[in-house]
């Protein structure tokens, strides 16, 4: 073939070449325009290699007003999609897409972008291709672009790219792209993200782990999966002292259990360094939606709540806390015995209406105190030093009496006769049981009380009153029945030795409660309640020695007034020097053979995430119920073997003292009191709640089920 | 004593007049919240078709209902008229008693209002065949119901429980070719509740075109 004729059909090659494959010498494919947008393929090759990788861009630039959506588009709205169609050997990485922002539309939000955004994917060429070869690649692209209205677009772009032994690069994209991916969202290691699934929030902590991490002044969660969060709903942003919290409304019809959440935390402005202000994150998720409990209380109708309050209140009675003021009132009942039955009537009424008043005030302080922010719980009067310190002084005061130091009646009203002093008496001995009872939650006690604190106030109020009448009804019952007052014995001198006995029941209550004080604010707290104690018996032996009946009426006034002022003086003195509450761990571990953690929201995540099963034990120094579920089942060797043979974390979330997270993971569970019991089976599946009162059998039967 | 005894039942009243107040004031921070709930009572309203004919939901108590928010110039609602399979599950459904309200909460001037006379004409080309086809073009009703999307579905049962509320199905495309494919929601709904039988998918998260509130 002569030379020209060859140089001519080369030319004729080149030719058709650039014409059958235009615009594929060019690195952009031709843009398509459709309904306010055009959209173009772009890449960062001139000509590309064998085995190289390199970046293809989808870009769509956008009419100003217009937007298209992230992969989650909020609450309305379509991410856009791409299908590629690719050479033999090659292969796509899915689309990056660069960081979203919120865009309100009405009471509505969307997630997405306006103006022009460019999607990159990594694409990786055959090893095999030979140079001189062209790489056609193919993309089927759909997406929704909207304004108010809505318009879907599609459009199949190509590339035609050359193949040359060396690559070729596209300054102008490589550049572009370079800038894109500087902003596109980072993950990072300085920062651990735990989210816990509140009843109505997600609450996600973010805790610093590098000392240079910085943290940012506000930002936003952009969830990867739809539906979770109240897209529209302000997210509320707080730094903490090791990084920072974020409050987000859960979506109300979002109902699916969630163990991890994916997702960006988009900032305000650059946070992870220079152009970055998106963290890709993947965070375990606590205490999920699958926590049944909360649904199970809310679902009951009120009916049942006030049943269980009511039963509840019977059982209270039985309860270690309470017996020792009840023996004060069994005392009582003994002498009124043979008073007329109206008498009695209107002393059980009385103890009734101490009992209830006593309820109400708690529940309304509680009440005030949870509006204001403070996170507090049922037993909460006991998480207050104060509070035991005049506590543990008036139940001494009462075993003094009972010792016969002085004499109750005239001395403790200071006015009227005795008898009426004695209704008095059984109105405050309502008002002490109920205090003393608090920090006992029975059986089902702890449903009906977690309801009725979420509840509206008559709501509330009517359980409460059942709760008092539970308590009070045995007393009732008994003296409005004479055949029951039969059994009633005759008092004599048998009395005075019982009444005695009784008073070192109540020392030993002071006993308990003085441990109690040591584990929530240490010795010196105990040395200033054992002062306290001091001036108390001081006081009532003024008392006995010149307040008698017996001694004349001006001495026994003095010696009235100046008993009196000792125990001010002495408890306002003693109160006012208090350390304040601070648990000091309790050593567990030395109790039973359970190895005891300190709960954690975060430990508990990354248990979970593990797959390891778990038991957590909400439980306090003051709660007498769990001190003796500790004893009785954690304490039985068949349970701790068990829990050593299933490899169970056991996690002790100790509420002696104020601790808000504790009280937020307790009502997590629709409960405002401890004792709870939670076993977590290691499948990640529902937790298990074991009854308030447990026996080393109960514990086992649950143990048998997370295994299977 | 007398005195004593009055002096203790006063104390009495005043404390508990005290306890009372405070937790009323307390109290009040419960106010129900607006918006729905799956397995709760689905919150009544009254709105009027094109004829003026009020509709209520409590009314229909005894009977399922269907609640359809709709648009008809979004490209997601386009893609179930165009194809008949909007249409197609408000016969189906209307034929077993089901009560069907197609329901506008599009503002006067936005996407998707029309004017009654047009509207009318609408509803006849696009062969759609609900109970009723409701107004709410001051959006009351759409925000009380938290919808968001158009379609937006939600089914309540014969005790006026709401059991579905979300999306129409799992598809989320403007593509008529998807519907086929696609696992419908709503039908599955009412074949459980007419049937007696628990929603096994109570929510799914809606997917559409915002609605033009």
């Amino acid at each position: 073939m002569p030379q020209r004729a060859k140089i001519f059909i080369s030319q004729i090659i080149a030719v058709s070449a650039l014409l059958a494959l235009w615009p594929a010498s060019m690195t952009a494919s031709s843009s398509v325009v459709r309904d306010h947008a055009e959209v173009t393929l772009v890449c960062d090759r001139e000509a590309i290699a064998p085995g190289d990788t390199f970046t293809i861009g989808l870009r769509l630039k956008l009419e100003p007003e217009w937007h298209v959506y992230w992969t989650n588009p909020g609450d309305a709205g379509l991410a856009p999609r791409l299908n590629w169609t690719l050479p033999s050997g090659f292969s796509a990485e899915p689309l990056e897409f660069p960081v979203p922002k919120r865009i309100p539309a009405g009471p509505l939000m969307s997630f997405g972008y306006d103006g022009e955004v460019v999607f990159l994917s990594q694409i990786i060429a055959a090893p095999d291709i030979a140079a001189g070869e062209r790489a056609k690649i193919r993309a089927d692209v759909d997406w929704l672009v909207c304004k108010v209205e809505c318009i879907p677009g599609e459009a199949v772009l190509g590339l035609d790219l050359p193949v040359k032994s060396t690559a070729m690069v596209n300054d102008e994209w490589r550049s572009r792209f370079v800038e894109i991916r500087e902003k596109l969202p980072t993950t990072s290691k300085d920062w651990d993200i735990a989210v816990r699934l509140l009843p109505n929030e997600l609450e996600l902590s973010a805790t610093r782990r590098s000392a240079s991490a910085t943290a940012p002044r506000a930002l936003h969660l952009f969830p990867e999966r739809k539906g979770i969060i109240d897209n529209a709903a302000r997210q509320d942003f707080s730094a903490t002292a090791d990084g920072f919290t974020l409050r987000v409304s859960k979506n109300k019809m979002f109902l699916d259990s969630l163990t991890e959440l994916r997702g960006l935390l988009v900032a305000d402005a650059d946070w992870l360094g220079a152009g970055r202000k998106a963290l890709q994150f993947v965070a375990p998720v606590t205490m999920a939606t699958d926590s049944l409990p909360v649904v199970a209380s809310v679902d009951l109708p009120i009916w049942q709540v006030l049943l269980f309050a009511f039963v509840g209140g019977l059982i209270l009675n039985l309860m270690p806390c309470v017996l020792p003021v009840l023996s004060i009132k069994a005392l009582g009942f003994i002498e009124q015995a043979n008073q007329s039955r109206n008498s009695i009537a209107a002393h059980n009424l009385l103890f009734l209406l101490g009992v209830l008043v006593s309820f109400w005030t708690l529940a309304a302080l509680l009440m005030i105190l949870q509006a204001g922010g403070e996170h507090l719980g049922w037993g909460f009067q006991l998480q207050s030093p104060t509070f035991l310190v005049v506590l543990s002084a008036f139940m001494f005061l009462i075993g003094l009496n009972l010792f016969g130091v002085f004499e109750v009646g005239t001395s403790l009203t200071g006015i009227g006769n005795s008898r009426s002093a004695g209704r008095i008496g059984s109105f405050i001995t309502g008002v002490t049981t109920t205090i003393v009872a608090t920090p006992c939650t029975a059986p089902f006690m702890g449903t009906a009380l977690g309801f009725a604190l979420t509840q509206p106030a008559m709501i509330s109020l009517a359980v409460f009153t059942a709760l008092g009448l539970g308590m009070a009804a045995p007393y009732i019952i008994v003296t409005s029945s004479p055949a029951l007052l039969k059994f009633v014995p005759k008092p004599g001198r048998w009395m005075e030795t019982l009444k005695q006995a009784m008073g070192f029941l109540l020392m030993a209550t002071v006993v308990w409660l003085a441990w109690v004080l040591g584990i929530q604010a240490g010795a010196t707290a105990v040395a200033l309640l054992l002062v306290a104690l001091l001036t108390c018996s001081v006081a009532a032996w003024i008392l006995g020695r010149w307040g008698s009946l017996a001694v004349e009426m001006r001495p026994r006034r003095i010696a009235q007034i100046s008993a009196a002022l000792v125990i001010i003086a002495g408890l306002v003195g003693v109160s006012g020097n208090l350390p304040s509450a601070q648990a000091a761990a309790v050593s567990a571990g030395s109790e039973a053979g359970i190895q005891w953690e300190p709960f954690s929201p975060q430990r508990v995540a990354q248990l979970r995430q593990e797959g390891r099963p778990l038991l957590i034990d909400f439980t306090a120094a003051w709660c007498l119920s769990c001190k003796v579920n500790e004893q009785v089942a954690f304490g039985s060797g068949q349970v701790q073997k068990r829990i050593d043979e299933l490899d169970l974390v056991a996690l002790k979330a100790d509420w002696t003292a104020r601790d808000a997270t504790i009280t937020r993971a307790l009502a997590e569970f629709g409960r405002n009191s401890v004792p709870l019991y939670v076993l977590y089976p290691g499948n990640q599946g529902a937790p298990i709640v074991l009854p308030e009162l447990l026996t080393p059998g109960i514990v086992l039967e649950a143990l048998a089920k997370i295994e299977g | 004593m007398r005195r004593l005894t009055k002096i203790g039942i006063v104390s009495l009243v005043l404390a508990l007049i005290a306890g009372l107040a405070a937790i009323a004031q307390t109290g009040t921070q419960d106010v129900a919240i607006g918006g729905v709930a799956i397995d709760q009572p689905a919150p009544d309203f009254t709105l009027k078709d094109l004829d003026g004919k009020e509709y209520k939901l409590s009314s229909f108590k005894g009977k399922y209902v269907v609640l359809e928010w709709v648009n008809f110039d979004c490209p997601f609602v386009k893609k179930h008229y165009s194809s008949g399979n909007m249409q197609a599950l408000q016969a189906e459904a209307t034929k077993k008693g089901v009560i069907w309200l197609s329901i506008c909460s599009s503002a006067p001037g936005k996407q998707g209002h029309f004017p009654i006379a047009d509207l009318k004409k609408r509803i006849a080309t696009e062969k759609a065949v609900p109970t009723a086809y409701l107004i709410d073009e001051n959006g009351v009703v759409g925000k009380l119901y938290g919808a968001k999307t158009t379609p937006h579905m939600f089914v309540i049962d014969s005790i006026g429980k709401l059991r579905y509320a979300g999306a129409i199905d799992d598809m989320p495309s403007t593509k008529v070719d998807d519907i086929p494919k696609a696992t419908n929601y709503v039908r599955a709904a009412l074949d459980a509740v007419t049937n007696g039988r628990a929603v096994a998918v109570k929510s799914q998260t809606p997917y559409g075109c915002a609605v033009k509130f």
